[in-house]
């Protein structure tokens, strides 16, 4: 093995416990917070584009110079909002 | 026996179990493909399906399922003595854990990220799912009447361990706000709450702390609507429950979630300073026994032993886990087995530490009762720790407090997320006929009311014996789901299916000897109204668990049978 291989492994091997260490103490703390912050996505893309799901709550005139900003976030918002769900999922 | 021997034979049954049966499983049965596109790059949401790397979901897999189970269980287990307790949680893990907790996440990852109750909903039947929900909700009742018990009656009453623990919350909230309100760094904000945090157990050793604790838990004696229990135990397990309110009830980013970050360190750093302590130490077992009695205080051997060890070898907590959380997060099909598997086996490693301990850190088995043996598990863990830290050169006062807390944390983690689960479960289950269920204070009371009914009425070898019968027929459940889905896809089942079949009539044979003890012996013997109370309980919830479990399985027979009558319709 060279030098830069063992090299590399040794990153591999850094990487993977710091990755470990990240899992078991912080991801679900980050988890938690995405989660928070998809809550309040709901409902601000609810406010501004109702008019996607029939529910028009603000003027079309100001949801469609928000719909720039809004656009990268549709398809990942409609996913959580039409996916079924079950009280299990509560569980983590 | 020596502990470098148990070590070794802890990590045969990890080499041989992981590398050998688990891969051929998985790679000529399951046969997973890393092209595949997983639930969690199908439909990425950012939130709940996010590819995530294998170590990282290594790490949170094992952080989720490893609670008190597999500490207490094989410490009130070598009762019946060491050979059963350590036989079973190698084995156990070896043909039974690690399968539900892979099988689960493989068949979450290949249905589309279901959970537990979708599942049962569409392999079993639709009433399925709400049994499921029932037999969940009394399920979460009872690990929070065990571990209740286990920290508000035996650990909190050491005048020692109190205030380290709410050093522990309170650094908790600290760290909540320096993260999120102050925007500190998580590195600096880390090292500052934890360095609090060990000065907080260390003040509670100092005898003026451990007085005023000791003033407030007043006498041994206490009155009778105390229930039997002392003023310190009244007192612990309403710590408990405040605690418990508070995680149920507030935000998660400013309570839960932060203590649950700062208990990460303190409980990683015990087992780190406990393990090298083992390896300077390097006791024997004395002469603790490989085998005692048949039927111990707990009950026979069989069934009894294979619900006393939970989690150390298989447990139904970890099929929920595996499916709601880590299911969606895999970003291939691949790494079901490392992050499932491997995390299983990981913590039979745990249960072996746990294991020893009990058998070789007090050097005989009569040390090992001295200690408090299967009545005070949780408090033979605290010595047997402080025993190995005492090798690292932590004074044993010290190591006792620090284990106190140290378990206290990692049961109140579980129980926090217990509650909360209660909450949302009785607003779903009861919400349209009873409105006010839907009140976040209201299900939060209701749900803790009942866990101080169990934790004060219900003695501790009791209710541990009903939270592994509830924790290991989930188990069995759960095999029985993934053998259901392994022959919907037309795969080879028995690996599962056996498993299955072993696990449900144990359980089912541990809960009906629970419901028997309670109805027939118990409670004719009862001379308080506590002990009627507590046997009428117990039987009472054993019989529900046993009349859902058998629903479920005579639904999941008949679909069991459904493919081949299928199979038997087109070959006609």
């Amino acid at each position: 093995m060279t030098e830069e291989e063992k090299q590399n492994v040794l990153t591999r091997i850094g990487q993977s416990a710091k990755e470990f260490l990240y899992g078991m103490a912080g991801h679900d703390m980050t988890r938690f917070a995405l989660k928070t912050r998809g809550s309040m996505e709901h409902l601000f893309i609810l406010i501004t584009m109702g008019d996607l799901l029939g529910i028009p709550i603000l003027p079309p005139y100001y949801s469609l110079r928000l719909l720039p900003y809004v656009v990268p976030q549709i398809s990942t918002w409609k996913r959580r909002m039409l996916r079924e769900r079950d009280l299990t999922d509560a569980l983590a | 026996m020596n502990s470098i021997i148990v070590l070794i034979l802890g990590a045969l049954g990890l080499g041989v179990g992981y590398f050998w049966y688990a891969r051929r499983i998985d790679q000529d049965i399951v046969k997973p493909d890393p092209q595949k596109a997983t639930p969690a790059r199908m439909y990425m949401d950012g939130v709940d399906f996010t590819p995530t790397s294998r170590n990282v979901l290594f790490g949170y897999q094992f952080k989720s399922i490893a609670a008190l189970g597999p500490i207490t269980g094989p410490i009130i287990a070598v009762q019946w003595g060491w050979l059963p307790a350590l036989a079973w949680v190698i084995l156990g893990t070896f043909f039974i854990g690690w399968v539900q907790d892979y099988g689960a996440m493989i068949m979450g990852v290949r249905r589309e990220g279901d959970t537990m109750g979708a599942l049962s909903y569409k392999l079993i039947s639709p009433r399925a799912r709400n049994i499921l929900m029932i037999f969940l909700y009394f399920y979460l009742l009872l690990i929070m009447g065990a571990f209740g018990n286990a920290v508000g009656k035996v650990l909190m009453t050491n005048p020692k361990v109190p205030f380290g623990m709410l050093t522990v919350v309170l650094m908790g909230i600290l760290a909540g706000q320096m993260i999120y309100r102050w925007k500190q760094d998580v590195i600096i904000t880390t090292i500052i709450t934890v360095v609090l945090t060990f000065v907080g157990i260390w003040i509670s050793t100092l005898p003026f702390m451990s007085n005023i604790f000791s003033g407030l838990y007043g006498l041994p004696e206490s009155p009778p609507w105390f229930l039997g229990n002392t003023q310190a135990q009244v007192l612990g397990t309403l710590l408990v429950i405040i605690f418990c309110y508070l995680g149920s009830v507030l935000p998660i980013w400013s309570f839960a979630q932060p203590v649950n970050y700062v208990s990460f360190w303190i409980v990683s750093l015990g087992v780190l300073g406990g393990i090298i302590g083992l390896l300077i130490w390097r006791p024997g077992m004395g002469d603790f026994p490989a085998f005692t009695q048949f039927t111990t205080a707990s009950g026979p051997l069989w069934p009894m032993l294979f619900i006393t060890i939970a989690c150390g070898a298989v447990s139904g907590w970890h099929s929920l886990v595996s499916t709601s959380g880590t299911a969606r997060q895999l970003e291939k099909e691949t790494d079901a087995l490392p992050v499932g598997g491997g995390a299983m086996f990981m913590e039979m490693v745990f249960a072996v530490i746990a294991f020893l301990t009990a058998t070789v850190a007090f050097g005989s088995f009569q040390g090992y009762q001295d200690a408090g043996g299967a009545a005070k598990a949780l408090a033979v863990f605290s010595g047997g720790l402080a025993n190995f830290l005492n090798y690292v050169g932590i004074p044993r006062e010290f190591g006792v407090a620090y284990g106190s807390v140290f378990l206290t944390i990692m049961a109140l983690t579980i129980m926090q997320l217990c509650v909360r689960f209660m909450r949302v479960a009785s607003a779903e289950l009861v919400g349209e006929a009873l409105p006010v269920m839907k009140n976040v204070h209201v299900g939060t009371t209701v749900a803790l009311i009942l866990t101080l009914i169990f934790v004060w009425v219900i003695p501790w070898l009791t209710i541990w014996s009903a939270f592994g019968a509830s924790n290991q027929l989930m188990a069995g459940l759960a095999l029985l789901l993934i053998s259901l889905w392994l022959r919907a896809e037309g795969r080879k089942n028995e690996w599962a299916l056996y498993p299955s079949i072993f696990m449900i009539v144990t359980t089912i044979a541990a809960l009906l000897y629970l419901a028997y003890n309670n109805f027939f012996k118990a409670l004719p013997a009862a001379d308080t109204a506590q002990k009627s109370i507590a046997a009428l309980l117990v039987g009472v919830i054993a019989m529900v668990l046993v009349v859902a479990a058998v629903i479920l399985i005579a639904d999941g027979w008949k679909a069991l049978q459904k493919p081949q009558e299928k199979k038997a319709a087109e070959t006609a």
